[in-house]
């Protein structure tokens, strides 16, 4: 199979392509291992888990933010063209700058806040149906392709982003947590919620199925409360 | 309620939920025959106060709708989230003119 793959060096992109023989069970990213210890070392991408969950190898293949681990080449025909993620900054090749993305995420304080006693800590109860509220917004490994796909993070930097948004829901619509008026506070300022068109492009590309665009709009929804 | 971009957002879709109706009504009134669009025809509905109440709210929504989207295209900019401030002032000041302007023509008729 054909890999053409955006490179970046020195301020510069080009296309460049290998033949990467495909077996059965390959994902892109076994691809990508085989260019770099085979073809060429010099080419960067990240990768850490290999199973989906860290978040960390998701690129743009074919024109659609995918995990590279979880991306099967028996998918593709013969060629597969492979670049970095949209609105991010690249550092090299297929590499992104994360730095500027978990800062978005730190903003809306994705933590629990609670009243705890330290000293005399108690086990904080849940029932199941408070978990199920907002348990598949824990599923978020943060890999970015929410943002990429984002028509207002494109124009507005500052703009926080689905990822982010769906962090502040998560632990807004956790029984547990304490910090939801603080939280509300932040996603309510005009670079949170409201920089949100309803692309929905989020929801589609997201590979955990978490729709972050839902948690926009029920975040949307407290907001307006 | 947190400010003004909640309110800003509940009133886009209303005004455009609004002008889903007022529009269909108004192609309805206007191009359903060619004799709508006769003089004796735009006079008649211009002087009628049922007709004027109904342009009046066309009037408010769409205005409305049309400058709160365009300022929230200038705030999806670097550019214009830094002038956020003057981009509202701008607008909303740009927005009531209009919708004045056009409410003083229909109490011309």
């Amino acid at each position: 199979m054909k890999f053409v793959i955006r490179r970046f060096k020195d301020d510069k992109s080009f296309w460049q392509s290998f033949e990467v023989p495909v077996k059965k069970g390959m994902t892109l990213l076994d691809g990508l291992f085989y260019i770099r210890e085979n073809i060429d070392p010099s080419l960067a991408f990240r990768a850490s888990c290999r199973m989906g969950i860290c978040g960390s190898c998701a690129v743009k293949v074919n024109g659609r933010p995918r995990l590279a681990c979880e991306t099967q080449l028996s998918k593709f025909k013969k060629e597969i063209k492979i670049e970095p993620l949209d609105n991010f900054r690249v550092i090299r090749d297929l590499v992104t700058e994360f730095e500027g993305f978990f800062a978005k995420h730190k903003k809306v304080k994705p933590y629990l806040i609670a009243n705890t006693d330290y000293e005399n800590p108690i086990e904080q109860l849940q029932t199941p149906e408070e978990l199920k509220k907002y348990y598949i917004f824990t599923l978020c490994i943060k890999c970015g392709s929410c943002l990429s796909v984002c028509p207002s993070s494109a124009t507005l930097e500052s703009s926080l982003g689905p990822a982010a948004l769906v962090s502040a829901y998560r632990f807004n619509a956790d029984s547990r947590d304490r910090g939801k008026e603080e939280r509300l506070k932040i996603v309510s300022e005009s670079f949170g919620v409201w920089r949100c068109h309803s692309a929905m492009e989020c929801s589609e590309v997201c590979p955990k199925q978490i729709e972050p665009a839902k948690a926009i709009q029920l975040l949307r929804r407290e907001t307006l409360r | 309620m947190r400010g003004f971009e909640p309110l800003a957002w509940v009133f886009q879709a209303i005004s455009g939920i609004a002008m889903v109706f007022l529009i269909t009504t108004h192609f309805l009134l206007t191009h359903s025959s060619h004799d709508l669009l006769s003089y004796d025809s735009v006079l008649y509905r211009m002087t009628n106060m049922e007709y004027k109440i109904f342009y009046a709210l066309l009037l408010i929504f769409v205005t409305f709708h049309a400058f709160n989207g365009l300022r929230a295209i200038i705030l999806d900019t670097e550019g214009g989230m830094r002038k956020k401030g003057a981009v509202n002032a701008v607008i909303v000041t740009a927005a009531l003119i209009a919708i004045f302007y056009g409410l003083y023509l229909l109490s011309k008729f």
